[in-house]
């Protein structure tokens, strides 16, 4: 008991100073997927807007349209192309403005 | 951004503490288990003048959660209408933002088609750093970043363009 007081009083608050600080467990967490434009093709982009399973992801043209409110970051797209895609990193996603989390990726993949 | 800053934030707008009322619209309970991590000492949401209360009566922020299950529009609505204002209403996890049931007979798909949401939080959870910044941004003192990111990534160093 007093050894756990005082190895509590050593090493300091649990707490985190997130807002004011970053919160080294972040980098833990899932984070949504992010996309290399020079590696998407139109047939690429098909087959990731096929494989999630929320319809985060569709195509428009010569662009992916992504829906980061729709995504779970269950990395399924990810695993489908690897090379295309990479995790994001991002967590402080909230906004006030639905249509700010849809993203337009032009797809820069194709033969020319 | 300080923490007193955004104390003194909720102080004016608030009178000193904002409370929040968490609504299951017919969620999988894992963002309710995000949630409940908040109160916990890692995170400690009552160091920045936020409290759980049990009472639309006594809320001030409405967190919902779910996509917003047909039947329990009633009560959502009647619980929207239970707060006093101003009220900030905010739509929690990929189900309240239409991901997961966009189509299902059972469900609205979206939080936004029965309450009018102020915010928007992403993730399927939410992380309660996630959540933390959401209810920043609900009071207005955290930064959207969202507007700023690009979502996309450069070139892996070592794999050729074109083979996805």
């Amino acid at each position: 008991m007093t050894q756990w007081f005082l190895r509590g009083i050593r090493r300091g608050v649990v707490t985190t100073r997130y807002p004011a600080r970053a919160d080294k467990s972040a980098r833990f967490l899932p984070t949504p997927p992010a996309f290399r434009p020079n590696t998407l093709t139109r047939q690429g982009a098909d087959r990731l807007a096929a494989v999630c399973p929320s319809g985060a992801l569709r195509r428009e043209d010569s662009a992916l349209i992504y829906d980061v409110g729709r995504c779970t970051a269950c990395g399924r797209c990810a695993a489908e192309a690897p090379a295309a895609v990479t995790s994001s990193g991002e967590f402080e996603l909230a906004v006030t403005v639905r249509s700010v989390l849809i993203k337009r990726i032009p797809l820069q993949g194709e033969p020319r | 951004m300080t923490p007193e800053e955004l104390r003194e934030t909720v102080a004016r707008q608030f009178g000193r503490s904002l409370h929040i009322r968490t609504l299951d619209t017919g969620s999988c309970a894992v963002c309710e288990q995000e949630i409940r991590l908040l109160a916990a000492p890692h995170y400690d949401l009552n160091r920045l003048g936020f409290f759980f209360t049990p009472a639309p009566r006594h809320a001030d922020l409405l967190l919902v959660t779910g996509p917003m299950i047909r039947a329990f529009a009633p009560a959502a609505r009647k619980t929207y209408e239970a707060m006093p204002g101003p009220k900030i209403v905010v739509a929690t996890g990929a189900c309240a933002l239409g991901g997961v049931y966009p189509s299902d007979p059972f469900t609205h798909g979206t939080v936004e088609a029965v309450l009018p949401v102020d915010v928007w939080i992403p993730g399927c959870p939410p992380s309660p750093l996630a959540l933390l910044h959401g209810l920043g941004v609900a009071v207005g003192r955290l930064a959207e970043r969202v507007r700023d990111l690009p979502f996309t990534a450069p070139d892996h160093p070592e794999r050729t363009r074109g083979d996805s």
